[in-house]
């Protein structure tokens, strides 16, 4: 009985989760596509001629994927080389779902 | 070879006042941001342009976005429910150009003074950036010396949506209100924004045009549509319709050589594709107008324009990442005159007219460029259409005209332009000598052109 009561438990916990998750992917989805597919393209290669031209990283390589979470915040705040500072665009709760969504790239592969 | 004669000494004070300018101008600090475009992005202009109005492909991927991307922050609202969104600029995106020049052909034209100054040639005022998270705007107003007002000038608002695929691609598409057939273009082949970039309003120039090539510009209004499809096909068509600035409306079309009638349809498609260090676009566009000068009734002249063009970028990586880039485009127009000719304007109703044109530049960084391009137009000789005139007209009827445009850019800042350009003439208006009957010979128009500009 406990454990039922258990497994009721987390799969209403679930239920109630999962819209917060997907909107959170959504969030990030739009403000991936509004800021960012410009040079690093859809997908995150920056294949596009204006991510070649602009050197855009390939946001799924290890270059990119072994950096530290905080040190992909700083760049998306506070931009590198060609690319833009967006710290006064994006707020650090988006700059923080910008990051997981760049560590899910390389699995959308 | 050409000789700038100073024949005055006021043209020796003007020479030595455009020098101090000049000199000025060096003093100018770097600017680390410029018009609205690079204070909407906060990126410098080398991100949009090679040299401007020269646009980079991530330029070309900012204007066909709508002109809306930007890094700074905005007033904002979500949408919901009964609520509209808002995406507003804090900024207002305006900027100014302000052109002061020097102009001087081999031999003055008659009855004028050589080594025109103009200070200032032009200024324009641009309303330039986004309006909304979809929509966004290239708008110039600008003040002509000669005219000494100011008038609308080129114009293009779009709205685009480039959250879209299609065949699992992606996709942006758009909508464009432009005043200027190929305004809207994303290459520097294309009349609106072709080499030269700068030139003089002063200087005699050939007789002898395409419609496409700038006849329409600012005359008239027209609405399209645009899609790109997984970054390499560029599809795009607009209808235009006459509209005269400062001209009463309804339009009756009394004083306006073109009129349209119906809609004038304009067409465009190109592929583009890149590696690492190279560019290439190769493209075709064209027009199809039926228009009655001074009326807006009974009979048309008819024209149809075709054309090809290509651009290629080459960055140089070995060189500090310097561009050469190398375009080119033909323009074949067919026309058929009956208005032209009943009016007594034309000798025959056919004619035919190709405009050919090519240039090479290599940029130093993004601090200077050197640019020669050649250009050629040939056609059907009519001594009505081409008459004989002082000057600008031609002895033979000839439409054909060919030379040389060498341009050498410095641009002490990205929004600092001082550029010094030749136009060499070997035929003006169908002949190298006496074109005019009036004794002037096609290299009496070799013209050597001072420009200052800036940008802020």
């Amino acid at each position: 009985m406990r454990k039922f009561f258990l497994l009721t438990l987390w799969g209403m916990s679930c239920c109630l989760a999962a819209p917060s998750a997907m909107q959170a992917q959504s969030d990030a989805d739009k403000i991936y596509k509004t800021n960012c597919v410009l040079c690093h393209t859809a997908d995150g290669s920056g294949s596009s001629p204006t991510g070649k031209a602009m050197h855009a990283k390939d946001l799924r390589s290890d270059e990119v994927q072994k950096q530290t979470d905080a040190a992909l915040a700083e760049v998306i705040t506070k931009g590198r080389g060609k690319m833009p500072a967006f710290g006064a665009k994006i707020k650090p709760d988006d700059v923080t779902k910008m990051v997981a969504y760049i560590r899910a790239l390389p699995n959308k592969k | 070879m050409f000789s700038m004669k100073l024949r005055h000494s006021s043209d020796v004070t003007l020479l030595q006042l455009f020098a101090v300018l000049c000199f000025v101008a060096l003093l100018v600090p770097e600017a680390l941001a410029v018009p609205s475009y690079s204070r909407q992005t906060g990126m410098p202009c080398a991100s949009c342009h090679y040299a401007p109005p020269e646009l980079t492909p991530f330029g070309r991927k900012f204007k066909l976005e709508g002109y809306t991307f930007t890094t700074k922050a905005q007033v904002t609202d979500e949408k919901k429910g009964h609520n509209a969104a808002l995406a507003l600029l804090e900024a207002f995106p305006l900027s100014i150009v302000f052109d002061t020049s020097l102009t001087a052909t081999k031999s003055p034209q008659p009855g004028t003074q050589n080594g025109n100054f103009q200070f200032p040639q032009d200024v324009s005022l641009f309303l330039a950036g986004a309006w909304t998270s979809h929509i966004g705007s290239f708008v110039q107003v600008t003040y002509d010396s000669q005219g000494d007002h100011f008038s609308w000038d080129n114009t293009d608002i779009r709205y685009a949506n480039h959250d879209r695929t299609l065949f699992g691609k992606p996709l942006t598409y758009g909508i464009t209100l432009n005043n200027n057939p190929s305004v809207e273009d994303l290459w520097n082949t294309t009349p609106a924004w072709g080499f030269p970039f700068v030139g003089s309003n002063v200087a005699p120039g050939p007789s002898a045009g395409a419609i496409i090539n700038g006849a329409l510009a600012q005359d008239v209004a027209g609405v399209g549509g645009y899609v790109m499809w997984n970054e390499h096909w560029y599809l795009a068509g607009t209808m235009y319709r006459s509209e005269h600035i400062g001209g009463a409306q309804p339009n009756s079309g009394a004083g306006f050589s073109y009129n349209i009638r119906g809609v004038a349809p304009y067409w465009r498609a190109a592929y583009q594709t890149s590696t690492d260090n190279n560019y290439l676009e190769i493209g075709t566009y064209g027009m199809h107008v039926k228009s009655t000068p001074n009326a807006v009734t009974g009979l048309t002249d008819s024209y149809t324009d075709w054309a090809a063009d290509f651009e290629y970028d080459r960055t140089i990586p070995q060189l500090k990442n310097d561009v050469v880039s190398v375009r080119g485009t033909f323009i074949r127009e067919n026309s058929t005159l009956l208005a032209t000719f009943a009016a007594g304007g034309a000798a025959q109703t056919s004619h035919h007219l190709n405009t050919a044109q090519a240039n090479v530049e290599y940029h130093f960084g993004t601090r200077f460029s050197g640019t020669a391009g050649l250009f050629n137009i040939t056609g059907t000789s009519d001594p009505l259409l081409f008459s004989q005139a002082a000057v600008s007209g031609s002895a033979n009827g000839s439409p054909q005209s060919n030379g040389y445009t060498l341009n050498a850019s410095w641009w002490p800042a990205q929004n600092v332009d001082l550029a010094v350009q030749y136009t060499g003439y070997l035929r003006f208006n169908g002949a190298q000598t006496n074109y005019d009957s009036a004794g002037r010979n096609a290299s009496s128009n070799n013209t050597v052109y001072l420009l200052a500009r800036f940008v802020f």
